[in-house]
């Protein structure tokens, strides 16, 4: 079905309007239909290994009407590695197609939102701009696979304010299996949260918490509590982004934290340095880990990212470097 | 002596070259708050007295849309167009933009719910003020 809707995607692309900037996606004909999409490239140095990969091959498709709107989008994941270790060499693809997004939007009033669909857990800051080419390293911090959700498939209602300073307050509802769980850093068929995010001029703070239920197991801990806070200030050419999460299940902790902070300081309107410090316990796999990441980010126009960067793991084994190249179109 | 008179001449130009500017719209929107105004032109509000409201804007090239978003989105446009970069991945587009305050004013008078921006001396009665500001 997914290939079907990628070939009616493609399709629309030859009826798009001349006029095109990289990164703005195309508008069908005169229709409030948009398409676009990204893709990276990736290679990772790790203990005397090298791996390249093509990940996130995505199409994405929006559009609105009145009070309504719509997204949708398709990806295909890690669609090609190719590894070289000391000895051997070996590669793998996965051409299977997945659903990442497919929600409708209604504007109730200019205060009351509702979404219905698969769509990215509003929790958090990283979360919700996940993919290479927008993030300012290719590398993503551990809190955002391990602590909640990535994806919601179900209802999210939000109430926001912009009487002085914003204030976002929403609830995501699932109570059903994901539209597509091969897709999603757990596979749930439970999500119960809410969120609240307060926004002054350059400073922004949020508030998350909720409640999932793994589908994929029958583990006495499968059902999971998390709490998340996270914090942002931004100017023209600095950032500093941070994330502190806990985890929990009947009453046993799961992970008592998993942070990181990160600055970035673009130092020529093309280049950036990032530096990211994280942080974190796993109870379940016994690990700990703390680390460091230096990064380096050249951007000739934003759609386009070359990025590098190395991490220093207090788990040595984990030190690794990686370079990317991503692109939205 | 002289001093003080050359000083009283050039702020009396200061002051006569001081412009008066508006957000406007065709009597359709009630007044609104210079953090509504941002949030409407972000598109992050995008209903207004349950209509469906459209900003536009002028060319990034115009003097106007400087000050336009030196007053209400404090944000460079070099910021302002990652921004839309990063909207697109969420299904949101940048405002309609036109090259003058005479299209501006013309579509306004013709969509119900659209706003922009436009200096004062050229408001007709067609048109109601949402928002006043001035250099």
């Amino acid at each position: 079905m997914y290939k079907i809707l990628i070939i009616l995607l493609l399709g629309f692309y030859l009826h798009a309007q001349d006029k095109y900037e990289l990164g703005n996606g195309v508008q069908i004909s005169s229709y409030p239909i948009y398409l676009g999409g990204y893709f990276s490239v990736d290679y990772r140095n790790m203990n005397n290994e090298n791996r390249y990969r093509l990940d996130d091959v995505a199409l994405l498709s929006y559009g609105n009407y009145d009070k309504f709107s719509y997204m949708a989008e398709v990806e295909y994941k890690q669609l090609y590695i190719k590894t070289y270790t000391q000895d051997t060499s070996f590669s793998s693809s996965d051409t299977n197609l997945y659903l990442e997004r497919l929600y409708a939007d209604y504007n109730y009033n200019e205060n009351y939102m509702f979404r219905v669909g698969k769509y990215n857990s509003p929790i958090g800051f990283w979360n919700l701009l996940p993919i290479n080419v927008l993030r300012d390293t290719t590398s993503f911090p551990y809190i955002i696979k391990n602590i909640f959700p990535d994806f919601t498939t179900g209802l999210n209602l939000s109430y926001t304010s912009f009487e002085n300073d914003e204030i976002k307050i929403n609830v995501m509802l699932q109570h059903n299996e994901d539209l597509d769980d091969n897709y999603n850093n757990y596979k749930i068929d439970a999500h119960y949260g809410f969120g609240i995010l307060y926004e002054k001029e350059q400073y922004s703070l949020k508030l998350n918490a909720g409640y999932f239920n793994r589908a994929d197991t029958q583990d006495i801990l499968k059902n999971r509590n998390y709490i998340l806070l996270s914090g942002k200030y931004e100017t023209e050419k600095f950032q500093l982004m941070s994330e502190l999460g806990y985890q929990s299940s009947k009453n046993k902790t799961t992970t008592p934290y998993s942070s990181y902070i990160q600055g970035s300081y673009r130092f020529r309107p093309k280049h950036l340095g990032v530096l990211r410090v994280e942080s974190y316990k796993n109870r379940l796999t016994n690990i700990k880990d703390s680390l460091a990441i230096f990064g380096y980010t050249y951007r000739p126009i934003y759609p386009i990212s070359f990025k590098s960067e190395y991490q220093f793991h207090s788990i040595k084994r984990e030190n690794k470097a990686l370079i990317s190249l991503s692109v939205m179109f | 002596m002289y001093p003080k008179i050359l000083f009283s001449i050039l702020l009396s130009m200061q002051l006569l070259q001081a412009g008066e500017y508006a957000i406007i719209s065709n009597k359709s929107i009630r007044t609104l708050s210079k953090s509504q105004i941002k949030a409407i032109y972000l598109k992050k509000l995008t209903i207004i007295d349950d209509k469906k409201i459209i900003p536009i804007n002028l060319d990034s090239r115009n003097i106007l849309r400087e000050k336009f978003n030196k007053e209400f989105l404090h944000i460079s446009l070099t910021k302002l167009k990652t921004y839309w970069i990063k909207q697109h991945y969420l299904g949101h587009r940048p405002p309609l933009s036109f090259k003058s305050q005479k299209s501006v004013k013309k579509f306004i008078e013709q969509v119900d719910a659209s706003i922009g921006y436009i200096e004062l001396k050229n408001i007709n009665k067609n048109l109601s003020i949402v928002y006043k500001w001035s250099d």
